[in-house]
């Protein structure tokens, strides 16, 4: 099982994600990367800050903590992490997209440490709900964490289990709101306010705190609470800039899935130290 | 038409004339579940009250909408084709359609449209799960200019509509006789003698490739794209095919329930019997997650343009 890493690695673990991330999506010219960006803290403390429990190069291996990017989107930005705990072969991060590839855009249960499919929004707590119910009923100690976009948080389904997964104290199950605080549109208050969103998870019975979600003190600190919610499902609501670490994306709508020109690519090479 | 201007976006198009009809008649509401789209930026901006942001909530964003149309008012929703049919499914049905509400519901990238998001954003069933619903009308314009006739009509008769856009761009199809077309619900863009290809959307144009590469193989291959699957004039079109000894369907769908059944059922239905040698091209089930482009899916689906050539061939030399 991992160990747990110090602040600093865990930033140049977050950069070099970052790093890994951009170059998948510019050579296949497609990817979402500010909402990948958004949540790189997230994926990085999950994997690199000891909280998931997991056995390099064994991704089937039934102890493992579960993880779920609900915003499918954003799903690719486990896949350079799964490939660096040795779930699959580094070289697969190359052929992203490609035909013959393992790892799309969105993805599936064709990739080592992928749970489940994603791209449709609103379907990873509820099947996170079911393998924190499962892992009730088979006695089994793994959890589960499910990471969700703000403007996912729209769709009622996740709703539906945040009633289900309080009533049933699956304490097992973490949910991450990516509170960015936009979605393809605009801006979530602007366009359908959302509110207090912690105020909102803790209304349907979950214990919610509210974090930067850059901060690896932050995201750490919140999921040290798991185990100690006294039975609640633990919502964590991670204050995120969509498109973090370039500066002409971060929070801009309009960069959710737009490829940068000549002159932005060269500044954004510049501004993650890849010249 | 002009040929020199460049083919658009469907879904510009579409926007366009919503926008421009909304400028004169305040009824006219436009709900996006998220989805954006260049036309849409001036609607947002120039008629604020006329549009309204859903919510990533595709179930909310129709039960909305039959409020909004029992109250009077034209509505047109709007989301990517997968979130806009099975993912508010039981909505669509209980309420504009159980109720005949005029809700015209726009869907954009249908069937492997979205090539590189793979299953989730897939519509192989869109066809046959819209068309089974009670009292809609199915469109699927294989080129802007018919996507305009389309949006035409639903702006001057509101009903329960589906229209399906394509997120590519295609050379364009129709001119003036678009709406004659509509009328008729099927245009035979390419004229023919042997087999008569029959297809809708992106695949029109694929069957059209085909039919070019039969000419030099001397198989006289027709295209009709099937612009209103639902309803559908079977006579209509058995009338039109009196002349061929084949018919081919070609669909980037699964063939259960989808366009190609829905024609086969119009010709038994309008004549009694079938008195053509038949194919259909689509899906297979259970096809897989795979990485690729759209081109690629259609080849490895076995729906391209090769694929329909040695279709069409078997037909012809049977
Ligand atoms: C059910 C569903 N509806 C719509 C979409 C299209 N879509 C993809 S990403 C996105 C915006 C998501 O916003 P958010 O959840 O806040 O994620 P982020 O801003 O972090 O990218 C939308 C609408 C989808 N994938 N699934």
């Amino acid at each position: 099982m991992a160990t747990t890493h110090r602040i600093n690695d865990l930033d140049a673990k977050a950069l070099w994600l970052r790093r890994q991330l951009w170059d998948m999506v510019m050579a296949a010219k497609n990817g979402h990367i500010p909402s990948c960006y958004s949540c790189t803290e997230i994926a990085t403390a999950l994997y690199y800050g000891g909280v998931v429990r997991y056995t390099p190069g064994k991704a089937d291996d039934p102890t493992r903590d579960r993880v779920v990017i609900s915003k499918g989107h954003a799903a690719m930005v486990l896949y350079p992490i799964l490939a660096d705990i040795g779930y699959f072969d580094a070289a697969e991060l190359d052929r992203f997209t490609k035909p013959g590839g393992l790892l799309g855009m969105y993805a599936d249960l064709r990739i080592p440490g992928i749970e489940g499919i994603s791209g449709s929004l609103g379907h990873g707590l509820g099947m996170g709900a079911g393998f924190a119910l499962a892992a009730r009923h088979n006695d089994e100690s793994h959890r589960t964490f499910v990471v969700l976009g703000d403007g996912e948080c729209y769709e009622g389904s996740i709703w539906e289990t945040a009633m289900f997964a309080a009533h049933h104290k699956l304490d097992n199950l973490v949910a991450v709101v990516d509170r960015n605080a936009l979605c393809i549109l605009g801006r979530t208050e602007e366009l359908v306010a959302l509110g207090d969103l912690r105020a909102k998870w803790q209304a349907f019975g979950w214990h919610s705190v509210e974090v930067d979600g850059h901060s690896f003190d932050g995201v750490l600190g919140a999921f040290d609470l798991i185990g100690r919610t006294g039975g609640k499902p633990l919502a964590i609501i991670a204050n995120t800039v969509k498109g973090k670490g370039i500066s002409f994306m971060e929070g801009r709508s309009e960069w959710h899935n737009k490829m940068p020109n000549a002159e932005q690519m060269a500044k954004a090479r510049t501004e993650l130290g890849l010249v | 038409m002009d040929a020199a201007v460049k083919p658009r976006l469907m879904r510009d198009v579409v926007i366009e004339a919503i926008c421009a009809a909304a400028r004169k008649d305040k009824d006219i509401l436009f709900i996006s579940a998220d989805l954006g789209a260049v036309a849409l930026d001036d609607l947002r901006r120039d008629l604020p009250n006329q549009f309204i942001h859903a919510g990533i909530a595709e179930q909310h964003m129709i039960d909305l909408a039959a409020g909004l149309a029992l109250s009077g008012k034209k509505v047109f929703c709007y989301a990517m084709a997968p979130f806009i049919t099975a993912r508010c499914y039981e909505q669509i049905k209980c309420v504009i359609s159980s109720m005949n509400l005029p809700v015209t519901l726009i869907a954009v990238g249908v069937g492997l449209g979205y090539d590189h998001a793979t299953l989730t954003h897939f519509t192989p069933e869109d066809i046959a799960c819209m068309r089974a619903l009670n009292g809609i009308e199915v469109l699927t314009p294989s080129d802007e200019v018919m996507a305009a006739a389309i949006v035409y009509i639903a702006l001057s008769s509101p009903a329960f509509r589906y229209l399906r856009l394509d997120r590519q761009v295609f050379p364009r199809l129709y001119g003036d006789d678009a709406m004659r077309v509509l009328e008729i619900g099927f245009g035979i863009v390419r004229p023919g003698k042997d087999v008569a290809i029959l297809a809708c959307g992106a695949l029109v144009h694929k069957a059209l490739a085909a039919a070019e590469i039969l000419a030099a193989q001397g198989v006289s291959a027709g295209v009709v794209d099937i612009v209103r699957v639902k309803p559908f004039d079977g006579a209509a079109l058995a009338g039109a095919l009196k002349g061929y000894r084949s018919i081919l369907t070609v669909e980037e769908q699964l063939l259960e329930g989808a366009m190609g059944s829905a024609v086969m059922e119009a010709l038994v239905d309008a004549t009694g019997k079938l008195d053509w040698r038949l194919k259909r091209l689509g899906m297979r089930d259970r096809f897989e997650v795979v990485n690729g482009d759209r081109d690629h899916l259609h080849s490895l689906y076995g729906i391209d343009t090769p694929d329909i050539v040695r279709a069409a061939q078997a037909l012809a030399n049977g």
